[in-house]
């Protein structure tokens, strides 16, 4: 009896042990004390000396990280700092990159089985692998961008070769599966994902979907090419932003053509796997700006980077330090998976960007030879072949679960939607080098150099600042923008028939918006409309963000003639907010003209009152921003009721993107305008002032249910709204959530409703005789959890304190005090 | 009782050298050898147990030696759902049930192989050893 027992418990652990069982991994490998995951822990402190070594190595490569986990890597060659970059990389981590990578290559099959196949094939079908491999097919091998990304390749796989078991991260364990040879493609994977997250433009879907609704006319004016608030980057010689507000057409009748053409889109949105259309406002934004030696207290240039992206643990973003003696001494930020630094400093020049959000994808309507399986596709009447390619999908035993014939025009991938053929062109998917613009900005000596070293580059485009150490600042919108035939506008599915369709060619970098040392003295960008129309119509782009924060940081640059670094820090988590400023008094003055009229009410009363309290500043200890978001989140309901998702049902059921409170605020200067009126209530034509306030009304009312009375703790802002940051399997045990911060949205900081997008990176340098810059992240250098490396920036970023940077010219010129380990790595 | 002691120290050696060396299956197979070699009493296989334990227990305090053992019970803990506690207790007794089960299978093992021999050596006519047979008895002595 026993023996069986014993027997049938053996045959369980064994079977248990080394093969996962549901989700539960191998539990054998998994507990092992010595090899599993228990033994990370030796991994999770930096060892205080150890060697390396790596194939293809010229010289020795001495690699030192101070006590912020940051590495400074004095190499004799770019190759050999790269090849030491990838292996301190892929040390602090190694899952990261290789997840990351297997998302944008649609590989995650591999690892997690047919949960994502879903995902892997709409990852495909955007074509992100098979323009990441035209890209590097295009590259020209000499060139410094194929040499790095080569070099790290080697890095990273010498580490992987060499990892000890204790070395394997956790998530790997979890997972139960083994890292892969790392390929220098993967660099290129990664700037394609980063192309979908910042360069894949959703105007089109809002255009056509406030069509689909309330006619062209009306979505025009909902979706403007052009900001009615003008708060351009490139300097239009005004001291305050300009209104440019009209009044918005009535909503007109349903467009039939657009609701088809809507749907379409909305397919191949989903087919495409693109990500829902933007409903987190704009925290996923970005902000920058340089001040000249003039307006600052020390009389040498200020930077401030400050780029908003998904929070993550481990960071979207790796720190470093990396010198060649002679030629390189850069340091900054990049993204693990590839080499070099993205936004950072050298000895003279300092940069860093945000995002333009230029529409630069559009989509054709093709004609096929047959509509299932074609090989053909019509261009001015004669056949064209089409680019067929097979993809195959394979689990985590490696059998094909899956395989997909892809069909490519000469525009891009082509998909089938609602019997439709359709291509899509964008400008990720183009062959490019933007891993050689990056590396070069780090030899940069002066801003104009900077500026050179940017030409060519494609996607996604940026608006790119850069400050010197001569003073100088300057600020370009860099990427190639298309040209579209026509109109020129990029919001339309063109037909694919005709090669008239086609974009016909590039803007010329002269028409580029840019500014260069402006006589205001600074230079400030936040995703706004870039170029002032009156002095630029090159269509780029339509539905820009709320200038808000530009007009905050612009007002913030503007009132101070002395700035310091410190300055430039609080700025970053500036509480005031200029869509507060707008919005306040538009509340408090249809109250006070309602109460006039004798339609005001004791909630109404109460409403202004407490909402007159407000500082306008989304402090954590505030206890009124809370009312004010209620209200205007009311407010846009109650407004664009003609775009709700109950009159979209009549319209396909599609959800639409509200228009931008920029918008909202134009029609504010129309209080009988049609768009006031409710028509969920038959019989009664609302005003403005009636919507205003009936809006600060039901906010009250809602505040004080969900968060009890304006008094108590409910309303802080802490208890509101915080940044949630999830680690990258969505893992809750290895997140960090609920982390209070200052900021709500369209804040300097922004404080998006989820709280899972915001400020990934802070840096604020001083140009002067020596280079000196602070700096944080949210979250820490090390990928392993269980690290004092793996969040230790998050008490730091979370109240809005910078760390300085260490910028060592030479490894004696470390101080051994803050040398917490030193790697020797070696030819091997 | 010396005896004992001995048994223990060098088991639990055998336990955390095949781990260290090998991996966790490392613990059912000397586990199996043990009991192999000890057969099917009680105290051979409280030791096996017993000493499983010890050695998993050693490792994993040289692992909180040399790095933040707590903060990995803590976070792995979190993605298990289980407290840091729980999972060190359940690292523990997958050492002592592999452990204890391969030592029984295993003394099982010899005490089949022992009375097919007496078996082959006996006369057709006579009856098979019973369990518990006497030269098991024998080298307890």
């Amino acid at each position: 009896m026993r023996a069986g027992i014993a027997a049938v418990v053996l045959a369980a652990l064994l079977f248990m042990g080394f093969r996962p069982v549901g989700q539960l991994p191998a539990i054998g490998r998994l507990l092992d004390p010595a090899n599993g995951v228990w033994a990370t822990a030796k991994a999770a402190d930096l060892p205080v000396t150890e060697q390396g070594s790596i194939p293809g190595l010229g010289r020795d490569v001495e690699v030192l990280f101070d006590d912020r986990g940051v590495p400074h890597i004095f190499a004799a060659t770019e190759e050999d700092a790269y090849r030491a970059l990838g292996y301190v990389m892929a040390r602090d981590r190694l899952f990261q990159m290789e997840l990351q990578t297997r998302a944008a290559n649609g590989r995650l099959t591999e690892w997690i089985g047919s949960k994502a196949l879903d995902a892997d094939r709409r990852t495909r079908a955007l074509g992100l692998e098979w323009g990441a491999e035209r890209k590097i097919a295009a590259y020209d091998r000499s060139s410094p961008g194929f040499r790095a990304i080569s070099a790290y390749a080697d890095g990273v796989n010498a580490w992987i070769a060499g990892m000890r078991p204790r070395d394997l991260p956790m998530e790997y364990r979890l997972l139960g599966v083994k890292p892969g040879k790392w390929e220098p493609i993967y660099s290129v994977n990664f700037f394609a994902k980063m192309a979908l997250t910042l360069a894949f433009n959703d105007a089109t879907y809002n255009r056509l979907a406030g069509q689909a609704k309330v006619g062209r006319a009306a979505a025009d004016a909902l979706f403007p090419v052009n900001s009615p608030i003008q708060e351009p980057i490139q300097p239009n010689g005004q001291r305050a932003a300009r209104y440019d507000l009209a009044a918005l057409p009535p909503p007109g009748a349903p467009d039939s053509a657009a609701v088809v053409a809507l749907a379409a889109h909305r397919s191949i949105l989903a087919a495409l796997g693109v990500p829902k259309p933007n409903v987190n406002g704009d925290a996923l934004g970005s902000n920058n700006w340089a001040v000249a030696p003039k307006r600052t207290a020390a009389g040498y240039a200020l930077l401030a980077g400050d780029p908003h992206l998904e929070l993550t643990l481990p960071s979207i973003w790796y720190e470093m330090h990396i010198v060649v003696p002679g030629r390189l001494d850069v340091a900054g930020v990049g993204f693990p998976g590839v080499p070099g630094v993205i936004i950072g400093f050298n000895r003279n020049v300092a940069w860093t960007f945000t995002n333009t959000g230029s529409d630069v994808n559009d989509y054709y309507g093709e004609v096929v030879d047959d509509t299932l399986h074609p090989t053909r596709y019509k261009v001015d009447g004669a056949w064209r072949s089409l680019e067929q390619r097979v993809e195959t999908y394979r689990d985590q035993a490696g059998s094909v679960i899956r395989t997909d014939t892809l069909y490519f025009t000469h525009r891009g991938p082509m998909t089938r939607q609602l019997g439709k053929w359709i291509s899509m062109r964008w400008t990720a998917l183009e062959p490019s080098d933007e891993q050689t613009n990056f590396l070069k900005l780090g030899y940069s000596r002066n801003a104009n150099e900077w500026l050179d070293a940017m030409s060519g580059y494609i996607a996604p485009t940026q608006n790119g600042l850069v400050a010197d150490r001569t003073g100088n600042i300057a600020i370009r919108s860099t990427g190639s923008y298309p040209i579209r035939p026509g109109d020129g506008r990029g919001d339309v599915i063109r037909d694919g028939s005709a090669s008239a369709s086609d974009w016909t060619g590039y803007l010329a970098p002269s028409r580029y918006p840019f500014a260069m040392n402006p006589a205001q003295g600074y230079l400030a960008s936040a995703n706004q409309q870039p170029v002032d129309p009156r002095i630029n119509r090159s269509f780029i782009g339509s539905d820009w963000y709320s200038p808000w924060r530009a007009m905050r940081i612009n007002s913030l640059l503007r009132a101070d003639s002395a700035v310091t670094p410190d300055a430039m820090r609080r700025f970053q988590t500036d509480p005031g907010s200029a869509r507060a400023d707008a919005f306040v008094p538009q509340f408090l003055a249809a109250a006070a003209r309602e109460d006039s009229a004798g339609r005001s009410d004791a909630t109404l009363r109460e409403a202004a009152r407490l909402l007159s309290q407000w500082d306008r500043r989304y402090t954590k200890d505030n206890r009124r921003a809370v009312l004010f978001e209620m209200a205007m989140e009311q407010l846009a309901q109650r407004t664009w009721d003609e775009l709700s998702p109950g009159e979209a049902r009549t319209a396909g059921g599609e959800v639409v993107n509200l228009p931008e409170s920029q918008v909202l605020l134009e029609l504010m200067q129309t209080p009988s305008s049609p768009w006031w009126d409710d028509r969920r209530t038959p019989g009664v034509v609302e005003t403005r002032d009636e919507i205003v306030t009936a809006s600060l009304r039901a906010a009250l009312v809602a505040a004080r249910r969900i968060h009890g009375d304006p008094a108590g703790d409910g309303w802080l802002w802490s208890n509101v709204r915080h940044a949630n940051i999830y680690h990258l399997a969505h893992i809750p045990a290895l997140s960090a959530l609920g982390v209070p911060v200052q900021g709500g949205p369209s804040t300097l900081s922004p404080s998006g409703g989820k709280g899972t997008e915001g400020p990934s990176w802070r840096m604020v340098v001083e140009l002067g005789p020596d280079v000196r810059a602070w700096a944080t992240y949210p979250g820490g250098q090390s990928g392993n959890p269980a690290s004092p490396r793996y969040k230790d920036r998050l008490a730091l970023w979370s109240t809005g304190r910078l760390a300085p940077v260490l910028f060592p010219k030479t490894p004696a010129e470390l101080d051994r005090k803050r040398v917490i380990s030193t790697l020797r790595l070696v030819p091997r | 009782m010396l005896k004992t002691v001995v048994k223990f120290l060098i088991l639990t050696e055998a336990f955390t050298v095949v781990t260290f060396a090998g991996g966790w299956w490392g613990v059912p197979m000397v586990a199996l050898i043990w009991g192999l070699s000890e057969g099917p009493r009680a105290r051979p296989v409280l030791l096996a147990s017993i000493c499983a334990a010890a050695a998993w227990g050693s490792l994993l305090l040289l692992d909180a030696a040399r790095g933040p053992l707590g903060e990995v019970a803590a976070r792995f803990g979190g993605v298990m759902g289980m407290s840091p506690l729980a999972l060190y207790a359940i690292t523990l007794l997958l050492a002592t049930l592999l452990s204890w089960s391969a030592s029984v299978v295993g003394a099982e093992i010899r005490r089949a192989v022992l009375a097919l021999r007496a078996r082959s050596k006996s006369p057709v006519s006579e009856p098979a050893p019973a369990p518990n047979a006497p030269e098991v008895a024998v080298m307890d002595a």
